[in-house]
């Protein structure tokens, strides 16, 4: 980046921001600075003070010292009405639209062109937002209604709104989480081209390798302290990781594996309609078996449907010799089939609820006396145990789930399910939304369950993470088992995975 | 700051503070009021929409609402006291002469019905369940008119009507001071310690609590939803029944309009005494605490003669004040929590309005 720029490039500049949440310092002296025209990346742990920060700039807090400067003037005090007008705007992960209205309808929601009798002006509105999207390169029908939107349209088409509002900054908050790979890089080419246009974002991310395809420049926040600003050319992933933990992350690195276990969770001939077909699969004990492939491949239908969130299907599976089916997860967990689901918020945790109501409750029943009451005392002891076991920080086994940052709510997850003691652990892309230190304590603990003879599946698109802590690697092309990839085989890489993650139509045509 | 560390355990037990303050003002506006008459008629008042608000707040735990319990309430009286009237007494009744256990079976058991079929809308068919039991309120009334035809049925004298009274009428004991102990307030805290037992020792209880915070998370732990509602709806409509002997009893004679209205105070009292109407969160004992604080306005005004019209008023207002109050809390919670202020499962902690995200 060019350092010789002056003040004025600054669109938005924070200056020693302080904020104090009763019991805690969660931002001190916080200098953040976004140019004009700039990608600029805040990444750090879940509560180093990330979202505090944007709150603050957005006014939804208001600082305690510091002061905001938009456009090199002051804005005291920051309120949200003020941030609208400063045209700060945050887009969401997931964008807020009505669904039965057309895409046109909700780029200019309240503000339809009208008709001197109040009648709106139809042809002017869609006229002027396909203008619009044609400005910002988005090739859309806006006469579309907004509900056949993809997560990754919606958020594009969300940001343009921001940028016909004139917007001095738009912050994307882990716009990338609920996205398919495709739709990432269909997103960073929007955002690139905005920023060539001479928008600037704020982009706040835990997956670095995206924090180096896209940003400029890259803000390190540390327990409410910023501990570096950088170009991103000037960084390297290991500088920001240790800046980010503040110690050196060690690499997850997979227990070696003595011998091949028995064979527990063996699927063969299974197939549902639109989902997979002709699944043939068998999970030894103490294996860690990666499912991947493209967005709707099947992987992640099979573990559902094995869990019994979906319909199975036809074909045979077995546990354990036996035969098994699970119409419903609770048929499931009694058999010994456990699942992470990828949707945390929707069906991993109770965020209300403490996390020793959470962990306990699949297994309340083997938890309680012969007169059916629960013995309090054991399940504190049981809960305790996997609270200091997992790591997980908490004030307290009855504090609310939700208050945990996202990588101490996934552990609480996986304590629910590690306590139901299953023979076959599914986790559907378990790390996401966690950072990079908790990304790699669950790994560890996934690790450690198999040395306990647990099967573990894992469905990911993140293939860098599943050759680190997988025994196999099986590829999913259209429904069906497309290959099969073994540790310490020679095509063991990136790229002849990838391959055919991609490149399974090639075989599946031949076939 | 110090004090601060207490104003989530005064929140979270707000209920009580708020009922003895009330008590206190009606002691110092009539010397009636702290007399032995007026608390057991507080008490009497308080047991039969005790019983309604204990089904209703299983409900409520998982998320969802039982508009019908007080058209059931009604029609629950109605047939106990139809039943057990034999022929030959000249009141209007059913000239049945049922035996009054078997009478209190069925009716119960009418109850049960009305909840399964609540229950089985509601998850069998996905129906939403606000509309369900509203539906199931008007239908249970128009079936009450229908069967009453505009006219009263009366228990009248026999020893079935006695057996079926009891419940409604007679004391087991009398204590010092106080005087006779009416049965049904002894049932009816009985009946709030088994409830408040099984929500938070038993896992039927912790399931529900689960339910109404994330159903879907609840599914993905092995519960079964839908078998859960089926049964909390069985359970209201049993407790409603319940609550119509209990009333039908007392009263000897029971109009078509038996319970009309009751539902109000069900959901006042219960969202007063701290349970949640997003789900997941409240502890019964609390709602008995709303149960008592509205019988015990009730009778205070009553005492100082205010009107029946301004009753109302006043009655809507104190669930407005408890409502603001509760809504205060929020501004409380930080993003770091004391362990103190959650005290897990017998957590009163309410915020109807705060979003569960």
């Amino acid at each position: 980046m060019d350092e010789s720029r002056t003040v004025s490039d600054n669109v938005i500049e924070l200056r020693g921001i302080g904020k104090s949440f009763p019991g805690v310092r969660a931002l001190a002296g916080v200098d953040f600075t976004v140019r004009r025209g700039e990608i600029h990346a805040l990444v750090g742990k879940n509560g180093a003070g990330k979202s505090t920060l944007m709150h603050v700039l957005t006014g939804i807090y208001p600082a305690d010292e510091g002061e905001i400067l938009v456009r090199g003037e002051r804005v005291d005090p920051m309120t949200p009405a003020r941030a609208r007008q400063a045209g700060i705007v945050l887009v969401a992960q997931h964008a807020k639209f009505v669904p039965g209205l057309s895409i046109a309808e909700n780029i200019f929601v309240g503000e339809w062109p009208r008709w001197r009798g109040g009648f709106v002006d139809w042809g002017q509105l869609y006229r002027k937002a396909q203008d619009r999207l044609d400005q910002v390169g988005l090739d859309l029908d806006v006469r579309r209604k907004a509900e056949g939107l993809s997560v990754a349209e919606r958020q594009m088409v969300d940001i343009a709104r921001a940028l016909f509002a004139d917007a001095s900054v738009v912050i994307l908050d882990e716009p990338t989480a609920p996205l398919p790979k495709h739709e990432v890089e269909l997103l960073f080419r929007f955002v690139r081209r905005q920023r060539e246009r001479g928008a600037s974002f704020v982009y706040i991310s835990h997956y670095l390798e995206e924090v180096f395809a896209l940003a400029d420049r890259v803000t390190i926040v540390r327990d409410g302290q910023v501990v570096g600003v950088h170009p991103v050319s000037a960084v390297t992933p290991r500088e920001l990781i240790r800046a980010i933990s503040g110690t050196d992350v060690e690499r997850f690195r997979r227990t070696a594996r003595a011998t091949e276990g028995d064979a527990v969770l063996r699927i063969a001939g299974l197939s549902r309609p639109g989902a997979y077909e002709g699944v043939d699969l068998t999970l030894h004990a103490g294996e860690v078996v990666g499912l991947t492939g493209l967005e709707g491949c099947g992987n992640a239908a099979l573990a559902r449907g094995l869990f019994g969130l979906e319909p199975m299907g036809e074909g045979n599976v077995d546990l354990d010799g036996r035969l098994y089916w699970a119409r419903q997860p609770g048929e499931a967990l009694a058999q010994g089939v456990a699942y992470l689901p990828r949707d945390r918020h929707g069906l991993g945790i109770i965020g209300i609820r403490g996390v020793r109501e959470n962990v306990a409750l699949p297994i309340l029943r083997r938890l309680s006396n012969r007169l059916g009451m629960i013995r309090g005392g054991e399940e504190r002891r049981l809960v305790a145990g996997y609270v200091e076991a997992l790591g997980i920080k908490t004030a307290g086994i009855d504090q609310p789930v939700e208050l945990l940052s996202g990588g101490n709510q996934q552990k609480v997850v996986v304590a629910k399910l590690v306590a139901t003691r299953p023979k076959v652990l599914l986790l559907d892309e378990p790390t996401q939304g966690v950072d990079v230190q908790a990304k790699v304590e669950i790994l560890r603990i996934v690790d450690d369950l198999t040395t306990r003879g647990v099967a573990v599946g894992v469905v990911s698109d993140e293939l860098s993470e599943l050759l680190e802590i997988c025994d196999r690697i099986v590829v999913f092309y259209r429904g069906r088992i497309a290959s099969e990839f073994r540790r310490g085989e020679s095509d063991w890489t990136h790229e002849a995975v990838l391959g055919v993650i991609e490149g399974g139509a090639v075989r599946d045509d031949v076939a | 700051m110090t004090w601060r560390k207490y104003v989530p355990q005064i929140l979270d037990n707000l209920i009580w503070f708020i009922l003895v303050g009330v008590i206190l003002f009606f002691a110092t506006q009539s010397d009636k009021f702290l007399t032995p008459v007026t608390l057991r008629n507080i008490l009497v008042a308080a047991s039969v929409l005790g019983l309604l608000v204990v089904g209703q707040t299983f409900v409520l735990l998982t998320g969802n609402f039982d508009l019908s319990a007080e058209s059931t309430l009604g029609l629950a009286g109605l047939v106990g006291l139809w039943l057990i009237v034999p022929a030959g007494v000249p009141t209007r009744g059913g000239d049945v002469g049922l035996n009054p256990y078997l009478a209190i079976v069925i009716v119960l058991a009418l109850g049960a019905l009305i909840g399964l079929i609540n229950g089985v809308l509601i998850t069998v068919f996905k129906m939403n369940n606000f509309i369900v039991t509203l539906a199931m309120l008007i239908i249970v009334r128009g079936a009450i008119l229908r069967f009453t035809e505009g006219q009263a049925v009366t228990a009248g004298e026999s020893a079935g009507a006695e057996t079926f009274s009891a419940l409604g009428h007679n004391s087991l004991f009398t204590l010092p001071w106080l005087g006779r102990v009416p049965l049904s307030v002894l049932v009816v805290l009985a009946t709030y310690a088994v409830a408040h037992v099984v929500l938070q020792h038993r896992p039927f209880g912790r399931e529900l609590y689960a339910i109404g915070g994330n159903r879907g998370a609840a599914l993905a732990s092995g519960i079964d939803p839908d078998r859960r509602l089926v049964q909390v709806y069985v359970l209201s409509g049993v407790m409603a029944a319940f609550a119509g002997w209990m009333l039908a009893g007392r009263l000897g004679s029971v109009q078509q309009n038996l319970g009309e209205g009751m539902i109000f105070n069900v959901f006042a009292a219960a969202v007063i005494g701290g349970i949640s109407l997003q789900g997941g969160r409240g502890a019964v004992i609390g709602a008995f605490g709303g149960v008592l604080l509205l019988a015990s306005i009730n009778a205070g005004l009553n005492l100082m003669r205010v009107s029946v019209f301004w009753i109302q008023v006043i009655q809507g207002v104190v669930i407005l004040v408890a409502m603001f109050i509760d809504a205060q809390k929020v501004r409380f919670r930080g993003p770091v929590v004391s362990s103190a202020y959650t005290r897990g499962g017998a957590a009163a902690s309410t915020e109807p309005m705060a979003a569960a995200d």
